[in-house]
């Protein structure tokens, strides 16, 4: 099914009540799939409405109630057609009233969005290594202090295009970083997914 | 003119950056250069917005020659993974292009070196997912 009919028929299964049944025999939406969609025709610089940003401030069924950051309340539905990453690419379950979240999706009439994609508590840090000690990278982002997790098993690093490699050694106090990762809510600690250095 | 079709592109890598109101550490980020920078809004961060800008994120530096464009100018950015293309309009200086100096990143075979263009969250996760980071494209004004 062509990704634009997919995107359409999760938005018709919301609709319907029947998203869970309804979308789990598509599988879910690679992001190489979601997107390829067409170009977006939007105002340069216009408010996206197929998109949303916030805090989750409620979890119903398959519903995200969202507090944006800007005061606009959205609501999200998280279908088994969506991608959902948390650190690592992952499951529902895992999202909890309090993170914070990006979601792209197809607005329905009703002003709800349906989820193709959300990313939970995600971060992209330009920083400076302060310090490194045993499982963690002190950052400076922007003059504010922020703690850096290396989880066993899922923080990799990229050296100037170099594949993804568990080692970290190559890592030097002093240079900058980019670091993707998951936000610890309300601290100013994430959990690294990926960082990528100079060599 | 619009994507793909102008006739001095520049190739390079993007990234994205939160910008306005925002939870986490990037709670504190403001409106930007511009003082309008959104996540919600498709807009983007350019090295070579001012002189100011410029005195900070050098690209020359990394051999790069960007135009001077400054609040407002309209760029066009081309994935080169998904081949899906945004609009984009300046609301911010960035990024710090020459920290991070002949970096390269690729998507299959198309390949391209150098930061040159940060978008919103918005108008990166039209083209591309979030959680990849960085990412070669094509840009176009």
């Amino acid at each position: 099914m062509p990704s634009t009919d997919r995107r359409r028929f999760l938005s018709s299964a919301v609709l319907g009540g029947t998203a869970v049944a309804g979308a789990t025999a598509l599988g879910s939406l690679a992001p190489e799939t979601a997107f390829a969609a067409p170009r977006i025709d939007l105002d340069p610089g216009a408010r996206d409405p197929n998109f949303a940003e916030g805090r989750i401030t409620a979890i119903s069924g398959s519903l995200l109630k969202v507090s944006g950051s800007d005061k606009a309340l959205h609501r999200v539905y998280v279908t088994h057609g969506t991608s959902v990453w948390k650190l690592r690419p992952t499951t529902f379950d895992e999202i909890k009233v309090g993170d914070g979240l990006y979601a792209r999706g197809v607005k329905m009439p009703d002003g709800a969005l349906a989820a193709d994609a959300v990313w939970v508590n995600i971060v992209n840090l330009d920083a400076a290594i302060t310090a490194i000690d045993s499982g963690r990278l002190h950052l400076d982002h922007h003059g504010n202090k922020v703690v850096g997790h290396v989880v066993t098993g899922t923080t990799a690093a990229v050296y100037n295009h170099t594949p993804a490699i568990s080692d970290l050694s190559g890592l030097q106090v002093g240079k900058h970083v980019k670091v993707i990762g998951a936000w610890r809510p309300d601290t100013n600690e994430v959990d690294i997914a990926t960082v990528y250095a100079g060599i | 003119m619009g994507c793909s079709n102008s006739g001095a592109p520049a190739y390079g890598e993007m990234s994205w950056f939160c910008c306005g109101a925002a939870w986490g550490p990037c709670g504190s980020a403001g409106g930007g250069a511009c003082g309008t920078c959104n996540s919600s809004s498709h807009q983007c961060a350019w090295p070579n917005a001012s002189d100011a800008c410029f005195n900070i994120t050098r690209p020359d530096q990394c051999g790069e020659g960007l135009a001077r464009r400054t609040c407002g100018h309209v760029f066009y950015v081309t994935s080169q993974c998904s081949g899906s293309c945004v609009s984009v309009s300046i609301a911010d200086c960035g990024p710090d292009t020459n920290s991070f100096c002949g970096e390269r990143t690729c998507c299959g075979s198309a390949c391209a070196s150098n930061r040159l263009i940060d978008l919103t969250p918005s108008a990166y996760s039209a083209i591309a997912s979030l959680s990849t980071g960085l990412s070669p494209v094509r840009i176009d004004s």
